[in-house]
């Protein structure tokens, strides 16, 4: 079973796309390869075949002893369409986007690096109780956002931000997530970054991690695949439009393998310099950087200069900050909050619980931090 | 992080590119000084930082556990040298001591090469070899599959899942192979060798997935055991008896307690014998019950019982879940006629549930008023709301005060 190569973190739409805009017809007796075979006909069986009669099998005998390698982890190759400069490689690849979407990616993911060097700082202050950056893989993020349609419903882990980003989730929101106050979408009930937008059709994040792998490779589940380098916004991107194309066309999954590189430490948690070397770190900071390399092809293109660069970085820092500072002076939500939503509607032993919380707080609510919640 | 990219191994010393690392900062890195402004007044910073709804008390000595030479139990042992130790140091030198003295002993989980996310596995690696202390994928199922694997075969398996939080991919494999095993064998096989730890319970600000106490779920499957420890020196000498129960044991770890929990902790290995309960400090008038963390909390109760109301508790922790000690809180009851059980997890079938239809059966004309639970309400474990979720002194408090007037 392909449970020791599941610890590569495999980034998917495919469960997205496979659940919003299609259903998953299997075709019967077609195993294995490649769907693209018209359905086969039940056989009929003979014995005096000598070909394998096993249900289903649609392999040859061998008579050679030969193992295969499981080279796949290095085998597959990675599809990319700028080199480390950002210049375009192959032209006929070159997606062609025009110069707005080509800057709303690139104010996304700076935007998004801003935001998290301002939320990891706070969390350093004691303000915010935990965070998660993003660094180093919001190509991946961006690039799939913008190949799909704002109304595909999008399963994240926890460092997808930057999809929610490129889909204009207001900083007022992220802030609020991960301060857990009165504006939460998520009513204050999860860590910061779990961030969810029924409007944006992105499905709320939970931290678990293991529900979330595909415990094979997609060869292995026969599921049509790719790899690309996740650090180049037009490979993701193409990928990314192809393979919805091909799924919403063909009724079949698509898998995409985005590789990229997690600059940031884990979370506030963690501190990576004891398991891996800075060298390694700072090759990917800055030789190979989604940010920029894009921002390579923007000025190449003339799209972008200095003094655009600066106005931009001043003026993201002011809208974070400026809502980084209101999301803190908010209350957190009510505290009957803490009840609703375990059910559609709240159960008779539930509501004797809020109720009992309720006189518990009339007399001995002085040693709560009531002050801070919405009355 | 693709893994292949990272671990691929061609570590290329490069001069660093030209000067522009403005968005790509690593973290923590290059931001002034004061950029964000402080907290404006200190009392606002400290209320924003959750204050502990607990304070460890580590327990007096000399203590009554063997240390391993020493048989039978004598009155006053000498605990040899020891040293002040937290939560997670006590952890890593059981484990030191269990791998230095059974050379088939293993550790193995997400992260744990390097020390672990909660430092308790530091040094073993480099001490006894990555052959015998070794990261997994991440795969909770495989985890403790490859764990009843090699127990079966004679090797003393610890696994380590992550947090308790992540135990439920593996809960087909403890509750299908590794509690089964003996049974369904006829005795033939076990994997008796094998020690599952895991941090548990609330830390502040975990919220659903990093706050869970799973224990119920685990008390409902007989052929483990489920072992929780309060304080440095019982997490050693339980974690000892754990690794070297011949059955699988659950060892969960209050993470609030790894740093928050320092005492004297002997350098030398020692059991602390599981299945017993221990009454920490004799009472007459109520019975107050806990494991883990809340163990704290409710002596905290029992003094502010004593100097608010004149009550006198008994305090038992509870230490093994399955099989539990039905003797010692049976006892304390009888003498009592009152029980008060307190735990973190949700209240409808939670341990404290099997206590009490327990007790009443055993105990019932003893019993003074009805066996009261405070514990946590019915919902997923909340962020924000943590101080309102918690089962705190207040709460227990004021149930204590309600079954002395009852």
């Amino acid at each position: 079973m392909a449970v020791a190569i599941a610890a590569a973190r495999v980034w998917r739409l495919n469960r997205g796309l496979s659940q919003a805009a299609l259903l998953l017809l299997r075709q019967p007796g077609a195993r294995g390869l490649a769907r693209s075979h018209p359905p086969r006909q039940q056989q009929q069986f003979s014995s005096l075949d000598d070909k394998p009669q096993f249900p289903g099998a649609s392999a040859e005998f061998i008579d050679k002893l030969e193992f295969i390698q499981p080279n796949v982890i290095s085998g597959i190759p990675i599809y990319r369409v700028m080199d480390r400069q950002g210049q375009i490689i192959n032209p006929s690849e070159d997606p062609h986007l025009p110069k707005e979407k080509v800057l709303k990616l690139y104010k996304s993911m700076t935007l998004l690096n801003t935001m998290d060097r301002i939320l990891y700082e706070s969390q350093r202050q004691g303000r915010i109780s935990f965070y998660m950056t993003n660094y180093g893989e919001e190509g991946t993020h961006v690039g799939s956002a913008a190949a799909l349609d704002n109304t595909d419903l999008v399963f994240g882990q926890y460092r997808e931000a930057g999809v929610l980003m490129y889909r204009d989730y207001p900083l007022e929101l992220f802030m609020a997530q991960c301060y857990g106050n009165i504006s939460d979408l998520g009513k204050g009930r999860q860590m910061p970054v779990h961030y969810g937008c029924k409007e944006r059709h992105f499905v709320t994040i939970s931290s678990p991690l293991a529900t979330q792998i595909p415990q094979a490779r997609g060869p292995g589940y026969g599921i049509m695949s790719i790899r690309v380098d996740g650090n180049d916004v037009f490979a993701v991107y193409n990928a990314t439009k192809e393979a919805r194309r091909r799924a919403v066309a063909e009724n079949q999954p698509f898998l995409i393998e985005a590789m990229t590189y997690r600059i940031g430490h884990h979370s506030t948690s963690d501190d990576s310099s004891a398991y891996r070397s800075v060298d390694e770190v700072n090759y990917w900071d800055k030789q190979d950087h989604p940010i920029s390399r894009l921002r390579h092809y923007l000025l190449s293109q003339g799209w972008w200069d200095e003094e655009q660069e600066k106005a931009w970085r001043k003026q993201s820092r002011r809208k974070v900050m400026e809502a980084f500072e209101q999301a803190e002076r908010k209350p957190k939500p009510n505290p009957n909050l803490l009840f609703s939503d375990v059910y559609q509607e709240m159960p008779a032993q539930l509501r004797k619980q809020q109720e009992s919380l309720a006189r518990h707080l009339q007399t001995y609510g002085e040693h709560y931090p009531l002050d801070h919640f919405d009355k | 992080m693709a893994v292949v990219a990272a671990a691929a191994g061609w570590l290329l010393r490069l001069r660093a590119a030209g000067a522009e690392g403005h968005w790509r900062r690593l973290p923590g890195a290059g931001l002034a000084r004061g950029f964000l402004h402080p907290a404006a007044t200190v009392e606002d910073a400290a209320q924003r930082r959750q204050v502990a709804h607990f304070t460890f008390q580590p327990d007096p000595e000399p203590r009554e556990y063997a240390l391993e030479t020493q048989s039978p139990l004598p009155r006053n042992f000498e605990m040899g040298q020891t040293q002040k130790m937290n939560l997670f140091q006590s952890v890593t030198s059981a484990l030191d001591n269990s791998l230095a003295k059974d050379p088939t002993a293993v550790i193995f989980g997400e992260d744990v090469a390097f020390g672990g996310v909660f430092r308790c596995t530091v040094g073993l690696r480099d001490k006894y070899g990555k052959d015998r202390v070794f990261n997994t994928p991440l795969c909770e199922q495989g985890i403790v599959g490859f764990g009843i694997g090699i127990a079966v075969t004679g090797a003393t398996a610890i696994a380590e899942i992550q947090f308790a939080d992540y135990i439920f991919p593996a809960f087909d494999q403890i509750v299908n192979e590794a509690a089964k095993y003996r049974y369904r064998s006829g005795d033939l096989f076990n994997c008796g060798s094998l020690t599952i730890r895991s941090p548990w319970g609330c830390v502040g600000h975990g919220a659903l997935y990093h706050s869970q106490s799973p224990e119920a779920f685990f008390a409902h499957c007989p052929g483990i055991k489920v072992v929780i420890p309060r304080s440095p020196f019982q997490a050693k000498g339980l974690l000892l008896s754990c690794i070297e129960d011949k059955n699988p044991c659950i060892f969960f770890e209050p993470k609030i307690l790894y740093r928050a929990a320092a005492e004297e902790v002997p350098i030398e290995p020692y059991n602390i014998p599981l299945s017993q309960a221990e009454v920490i400090q004799e009472g007459s008038d109520v019975t107050l019950v806990a494991w883990g963390t809340q163990v704290h909390v409710i002596r905290e109760v029992a003094s502010m019982a004593k100097e608010k109301l004149g009550v006198s508790c008994e305090v038992i922790d509870l230490r093994t879940i399955i099989p539990w000690d039905v003797d010692t809180i049976c006892k304390s009851v009888i003498k009592t006629g009152r029980l008060l059980i307190s735990h973190e997890a949700p209240l409808t079938g939670g341990f404290a549930s099997e206590i009490s239809s327990t007790v009443q059966e055993e105990c019932f004309l003893n019993l003074e008023a009805p066996i009261s639970r405070v514990c946590g309400y019915d919902t997923p474990f909340p962020h924000i709301f943590e101080p309102f979720y918690i089962p705190d002194k207040w709460k227990c408090y004021d149930a204590l005060r309600k079954m002395i007037n009852y």
